[in-house]
């Protein structure tokens, strides 16, 4: 087999006749998963209007609330405990660290047009912060990524510089003049700024040097986090400079830096070095890469490196770092639509979740105490899937997006497959039930609001359209066909979608047409093409 | 046997995209010229990734280093009464107890201060090398064991299983596959979580995919559930004929090999396992203060130490001693001086061990020296080269010809006597190591602009010389040639180094020695 035509599209814009297949593809990528309707909604408003709709900002969410837990005095139910104090001998954590992830979920669920849950989850993955055991912590970190999801790429770095979950995850607020300690200095550097070039010399990672974790630790002395766990009703969190903890020395960069000197500038020194690593032009490449294998797919050759990356990053530096526009030349250039990058995206375990629900739009409980144990199980399942938000496998973030070779196919392996085949075969047939309440797919709903569905091939195009990234071809379709008019002529679905529909009372035709139906799309939801994007 | 499919088509065959990206035309042309593995072998490796970097000389402890240790590293040793004895001068973190006694009962070798030429200090990258056994200056997308393997079977995973081939090459435990396994066509591992739970997949209908990214993608789903099912099959038959004659520690790391040994029992012929433990990324609170033998490093090795000691009795208990190898490895050591934080940083070279009957029940290379002006960014020096012990085990332990391993790992490659002769065929065994026969003399030391070497040998040899900074980085290769017998001079050139610690490696045939030496300004 040969290897596919290389990409040869670029970043200008797509000019192709705008169909439902690239609106589906455009949503597919940057929400989670969207419903024929809203595909259809968003082929109406046009190529830049959707954009448009997907970049602009939207309020901010209201925060995750105690749900059920009739037990932490600071915070009834009904209330929000992410300013709430904990309480000496109470485990608060369990039941805010469970409203947290719920609520997570809940946000990718219920956003409509916009790309803000994906790309706060593309921070999260990009700083990958874990291990804090203060859901406090959690939530102030990824809500100052949402704030920021589409904001200023050099702005984000300095605020997540001074991010309490940041200081205590490297051990930042451990960092003195007395006992420096580089571990976000060299992650700094290497994953989340500059990233690290091949070792050309010892300690000479092209982009930069030992020398400058070094030097780069010294300049981060001084900072301390305050409230973590805090049992103090007046203590919110919050970075602290202490000055007699900073090293007051004049740092020296190395030549990948230009020999940048740093002298003493106390709480503001942390600033001016991050303007300094800013202006390296790597900087914008190394984030337009993971933009880019984020929205488009992994592979990066030569072409994509000068048909995209290069210009890409121009933008970005011309746009000083305000990630907006060069998020929007991205998802609406001739390359994001490119035929060969249709589809070759392994969802992600959140992405094949969330999206199934929003997809099928399965009702959720309708109280919130057992509304967030439903989004709560569901964290775990994404968890058992390698793919537990608030941990992320290391300090680099999930292998998906930065493992060679294997890259999205780290998320399908013997343990995970199975996983997601019980999910999607469970929510398309009997149901899970959590809490008391039935998370299924509404069959007969979605059946109702497809094209034609008294039509079975128009039916089976739908279903295409609505849930695949391409076409199938004539045997799988065929294949599927059978499965609802078992071997008989088309017309027999007709009569009896229509006995379904004419005869209210016929609960006999409504569940012939539900459980062909519904094993139907149990077929089409463990098919590996559903599996991609 | 597929359960849940599509009607069955005329029988396409799947046809999976041979997926090259980026690896090495060199590296790709090594691998498919020679067919070595011995099909009557049936030893397996068991592979423990200690992810995080951990603080070698928190585990492995130069006892005659003590005093030394004191001053670089006061606030994270523990009380020298506290230090497990394995030898006169060395010894074992509390903590790992058990393996103490392992070494005592013969059935654990390590092997000091091991890494690799210009260590890399990055998590990333440096797990990168060691899974790949590349140079630190090259990237390598195959794993050293999914080398091995397509090598051998270049098709992989195109028609696996087979009748010939009915069982998994590779197993990594939990929810990723390891990329030691990464071969040219794909990895040679699957992923288990639970061995009693069959899997029974939808696969659709065999059709050939589209050549295009998109195609690509969709082969491997295809193929990943493919196989997911067919060695489904063969594992849940060997965990309901298998058995465990232990109990083991009620935590991830032991119940995954006590799946192991369920599985080796119940007759699966997977020959690599691979087991991860994480969290040893100790930079702050790596002990606690009041006791230093606690604290996080020492709660993770005895973690380490309880489940590898309970996997071993079991094996014993099922007759299986001899067929299985137990492997520890992780990314780097820590640095020698400790840091404010109670924790210490990214390091160099690192202590490795091998547990199990066949192991050669040693301490091999000599114990670190602690120097107590030791700067504040050294590792432990490098005495062994990783690739070294893959070699060793591939060729050892797998039955791999030497020649084959020169071009799958590397081409220094220099076998160490690690293992003995067990039910092995071949042996690089020579244990105990005859005591070397040269004299080495290195002088002045401290010294200025020029270093030189002295060298008497007896015979004639080879002999493998580098000149080492600090850091860990390779400064020269003063030779590596074979010398006839008699005297050598080496001058070594010093002068455009900068003052500091450098290190000396002498290496013939299995002796490795490092000698530190100080250059002053002039």
């Amino acid at each position: 087999m040969e290897e596919p035509t290389t990409q040869t599209t670029g970043l200008d814009k797509y000019t192709g006749e705008w169909s439902l297949t690239d609106a589906a593809h455009l949503l597919r990528r940057t929400t989670f998963g969207p419903t024929l309707a809203e595909i259809k909604m968003g082929h109406a408003m046009g190529l830049d209007a959707l954009v448009q709709r997907l970049i602009q900002p939207s309020p901010m969410p209201n925060p995750p609330l105690n749900a059920n837990f009739a037990d932490d005095p600071n915070v009834p139910i009904g209330s929000t405990w992410v300013t709430a104090p904990y309480v000496a001998g109470e485990n608060l954590e369990r039941y805010r660290n469970q409203s947290l992830a719920a609520w997570t979920l809940q946000q990718q669920l219920q956003e409509q047009f916009s790309l803000r849950e994906k790309m706060t989850l593309f921070w999260y993955n990009h700083f990958a912060v874990h291990n804090i055991n203060d859901p406090k912590y959690l939530y102030k970190h990824v809500t100052l990524l949402r704030e920021n999801a589409l904001g200023n790429f050099k702005q984000l770095v300095k605020e997540v510089t001074l991010d309490p979950a940041m200081l205590r995850f490297l051990n930042g607020n451990q960092n003195t003049r007395q006992a420096p300690n580089e571990n976000f200095a060299r992650e700094l550097l290497e994953l989340y700024t500059i990233g690290k070039g091949p070792q050309v010399a010892q300690g000479d990672y092209s982009n930069y040097t030992e020398e400058d974790v070094i030097a780069i630790a010294k300049v981060l002395t001084g900072w301390r986090d305050i409230g973590y766990r805090t049992l103090n009703p007046s203590v919110q969190l919050h970075a602290i400079f202490v000055a007699n903890r900073h090293d007051t020395s004049t740092k020296q960069l190395s030549h990948r830096f230009g020999q940048a000197v740093i002298p003493n500038m106390g709480e503001r020194e942390y600033s001016y070095l991050i303007d300094l690593i800013f202006q390296q032009q790597e900087v914008a490449r190394f984030i337009c890469r993971k933009l880019y294998r984020w929205f488009v797919y992994y592979v990066i050759d030569e072409s994509v490196e000068n048909a995209i990356i290069e210009p890409l990053a121009d933008l970005l530096i011309r746009q000083n770092f305000e990630l907006q526009e060069v998020v929007r030349t991205l998802i609406s250039s001739e390359h994001f639509f490119d035929r060969l990058n249709r589809g070759p995206m392994i969802k992600h375990p959140l992405d094949f979740m969330i999206g199934l629900l929003r997809q099928f739009e399965v009702p959720q409980a309708p109280n919130p105490g057992p509304n967030q144990t439903v989004f709560f199980q569901l964290y775990n399942i994404a968890s058992s899937m390698d793919m537990n938000y608030y941990n992320p496998p290391s300090v680099s973030g999930w292998k998906a997006w930065h493992q060679e070779p294997g890259y999205y196919r780290f998320w399908i392996n013997g343990t995970t497959l199975p996983i997601r085949e019980n999910f999607s075969d469970a929510l398309a047939g009997p149901g899970l039930r959590f809490a008391g309440h039935l998370l299924r797919i509404n069959a007969l709903a979605f059946l109702d609001k497809l094209d034609e569905p008294a039509d079975v091939n128009a039916l089976i195009e739908s279903c295409i359209v609505a849930l695949l990234p391409q076409d199938l071809t004539a045997d799988q379709k065929a294949a599927l066909k059978d499965l609802l008019v078992g071997g008989l002529p088309d017309f027999v679905w007709n009569n009896e979608y229509v006995a379904y529909k004419t005869e209210p009372g016929n609960t006999n035709a409504a569940a012939l047409v539900e459980g062909k139906f519904r094993n139907f799309i149990k077929t089409m939801l463990s098919m590996a093409e559903y599996y991609l994007s | 046997m597929k359960r849940r499919q599509f009607i069955r088509s005329t029988g396409t065959v799947l046809s999976l995209p041979i997926l090259l990206k980026g690896m090495p035309v060199s590296a790709m042309d090594k691998t498919s010229i020679f067919e070595f593995t011995d099909p009557d072998n049936d030893r397996i490796l068991v592979l423990i990734q200690l992810n995080g970097g951990t603080d070698g000389l928190n585990m492995i402890l130069p006892r005659d280093q003590y005093d030394n240790l004191a001053q670089v590293r006061g606030n994270i040793l523990m009380p020298e009464s506290r230090i497990g004895v394995l030898t006169d001068v060395t010894g074992i973190h509390p903590a790992m107890e058990k393996t103490r006694v392992l070494y005592e009962e013969g059935k654990l070798g390590v092997i000091q201060s091991v890494g690799y030429p210009n260590q890399d200090r990055s998590h990333f990258r440096s797990m990168d090398i060691w899974q790949s056994a590349s140079p630190a200056t090259e990237f390598w997308h195959t794993g050293w064991l999914g080398r091995h393997f397509g090598a051998n079977y270049p098709d992989f995973p195109q028609n696996y299983p087979n009748s010939a081939h009915p069982h998994p090459f590779a197993v990594s435990l939990g929810r990723v596959v390891s990329e030691t396994c990464e071969g040219p066509n794909g990895n040679f591992s699957i992923t288990l979580d639970d061995p009693f739970k069959l899997i029974e997949l939808f696969e659709g209908m065999d059709e050939s995919a589209p050549d295009t990214p998109y195609g690509e993608e969709l082969a491997f789903l295809r193929i990943s559930k493919a196989q997911t099912n067919a060695y489904s099959e063969s594992i849940v038959a060997a965990a309901g004929k298998g058995t465990n004659t232990v109990t083991y520690p009620d935590n991830t790391f032991a119940r995954q090999l006590s799946n192991i040994a369920l599985l080796i029992s119940g007759g699966l012929s997977t020959k690599v396992y691979v087991v991860s433990l994480g969290g040893f990324d100790t930079h702050a609170n790596q002990v606690e203060e009041a006791d230093k033998t606690t604290g996080e490093h020492a709660a993770l090795l005895q973690t380490l130490s309880d489940g590898m000691a309970a996997f071993q009795q079991d094996l014993f208990q099922l007759g299986l001693e001899e067929r299985v190898l137990g492997m520890t490895f992780s990314e780097f050591g820590r640095r020698i001086r400790s840091n404010e934080s109670m924790g210490t940083d990214h390091g160099t070279a690192v202590p490795l061990l091998l547990f199990g009957s066949c192991v050669n029940n040693q301490i091999l290379g000599q114990n670190p020296d602690i120097d107590p002006e030791v700067d504040v960014r050294e590792g432990l020096p490098m005495q062994y080269d990783f690739r070294d012990v893959y070699g060793t085990v591939l060729k050892d332990w797998f039955g791999v010809e030497e020649a084959a391993i020169r071009q799958l790992i590397h081409p220094d490659f220099q076998p160490l006597p690690i293992l003995k002769v067990c039910n092995l065929t071949t042996s690089t065994g020579n244990y105990p190591l005859e005591p070397s026969t040269i004299q080495a003399t290195l002088y002045p030391n401290p010294c200025q602009q020029w270093l030189y070497l002295d060298v008497a040998l007896p015979d004639a040899m080879q002999i493998r010389v580098t000149l080492l900074d600090a850091m860990g980085g390779q400064l020269a290769v003063v030779s590596s040639r074979s010398l006839s017998a008699g005297m050598h001079q080496f001058p070594i050139e010093m002068r455009s180094f900068p003052a500091g610690t450098y290190f000396v490696r002498i290496q013939h045939g299995q002796h490795v020695t490092t000698r530190r030496i100080v250059k002053v300004r002039t």
